[in-house]
């Protein structure tokens, strides 16, 4: 009985291994944090788009630790039971599914098909901001290429105006 | 710009400083010409990816926030004109807003403009996840624009506008960087009217004195 479960068990793995070494091999713009990165080998699969760990870390500045995924002394945990939806090993390395990561977090995700580009938008954590009431920062040039932060003008009064020239 | 830089000389001594923002994907190339000729000396600054929109989810221009000195928000998003160039088509008089805007460069906290943090909250609040998922594609669009492929860009605007459609900058930055009857099968005056003109596009800023610094009455 215990056989047959374990066999069972590596038959699904087998299954599962085919079914997603079925993904297609595809070249990736991925736009994170408004930085575009090329992703020579990403793999899409249903809907899926997974990345080497190694790509991770270059388009996102992510990287996969045991308390989660983490950029500085920022942590995502991974849902414990869930953790093959996130991370594989294929091909001697650890891929990562970007899209998976992006509804945990309540990140937007706008995808080109044709221009094989995914734009990820603000998490939840960055939309946070608002809530507090506290005026986010921003970092923008001026004509000069001058760079200015809004928090520059902390003990100023500010008045903030968009205009466009449209 | 203009406008603001004769406000910024009058206040400017009393702790105020102006950032004026360009939300313009073209950037410098499109927005350049108008800082030149305002040469302004208060903080113009350039923003092709639209971002502070995004940040504090603007939907047209001018759009004004009262920042205080710990960096809070007073007063957000709201028409920000001050001057009557255009009155014709806005029918807004800047009045009201400039002398509200002296007021809490007067008087701070204890202006009667300044808006009580329940309402602040719920002007600022975005839940909506299509509004949302609507900042991506705009973003995905400019991208792709940028990137040369200005055709590729137009149907990731056009979903931007169907996700957010109370955006006029979604409209109106994508109809800026092509033909808008050709790729978009409208104009910027059609959509006004079809929104429900002008008072629609530029809802004019409740500036009525003490009225934002109340609480919203319970519903009876």
């Amino acid at each position: 009985m215990k056989w047959g479960i374990s066999i069972g068990v590596s038959t699904l793995f087998l299954l599962m291994a085919c079914v997603s070494a079925r993904g297609q091999e595809t070249h990736a713009t991925i736009i994170y944090d408004d930085h575009a990165t090329e992703i020579s080998s990403a793999n899409v699969d249903r809907g899926q788009l997974w990345i080497t760990t190694v790509d991770l870390k270059r388009a996102t500045g992510f990287a996969l630790k045991p308390q989660g995924i983490c950029r500085d002394e920022l942590c995502f945990p991974l849902p414990k039971f869930r953790k093959q939806e996130f991370v594989r090993q294929s091909s001697g390395k650890t891929w990562f599914s970007l899209m998976t990561f992006a509804r945990l977090v309540h990140q937007p995700v706008a995808h080109d098909e044709a221009l094989a580009t995914w734009y990820f938008g603000l998490r939840s954590d960055q939309r946070q901001g608002l809530s507090s009431l506290e005026a986010p920062d921003f970092t923008l040039p001026d004509m000069n290429g001058k760079i200015h932060s809004l928090s520059d003008f902390r003990g100023k009064k500010v008045l903030l105006i968009t205009w466009a020239s449209w | 710009m203009p406008g603001w830089q004769a406000i910024y000389q009058q206040l400017k001594d009393k702790n105020l400083e102006i950032v004026a923002v360009a939300q313009d994907t073209n950037g410098i190339k499109d927005a350049g010409p108008w800082i030149t000729a305002a040469n302004p000396t208060f903080t113009a600054l350039i923003d092709e990816r639209h971002l502070v929109s995004k940040l504090y989810n603007m939907v047209n221009v001018p759009t004004g926030v009262w920042i205080d000195e710990q960096g809070k928000i007073v007063r957000p998003n709201e028409v920000a004109f001050v001057d009557d160039r255009f009155k014709n088509f806005s029918g807004l008089d800047s009045a009201p807003y400039l002398n509200a805007l002296r007021d809490w460069i007067e008087k701070g906290d204890k202006s009667v403009y300044r808006m009580s943090e329940e309402r602040l909250r719920e002007k600022l609040a975005v839940n909506d996840p299509d509004v949302i998922l609507a900042a991506a594609e705009f973003a995905l669009g400019e991208h792709v624009y940028k990137s040369g492929h200005l055709r590729e860009a137009i149907p990731h605007f056009k979903e931007a506008q169907r996700l957010n459609p109370k955006s006029w900058n979604y409209k109106r930055q994508a109809y800026a960087l092509s033909d808008a009857k050709r790729d978009y099968g409208t104009t910027f005056v059609d959509e006004v009217e079809k929104a429900g003109g002008s008072k629609v596009y530029y809802p004019p800023p409740d500036l009525t004195p003490g009225a934002a610094t109340k609480d919203k009455q319970p519903q009876e």
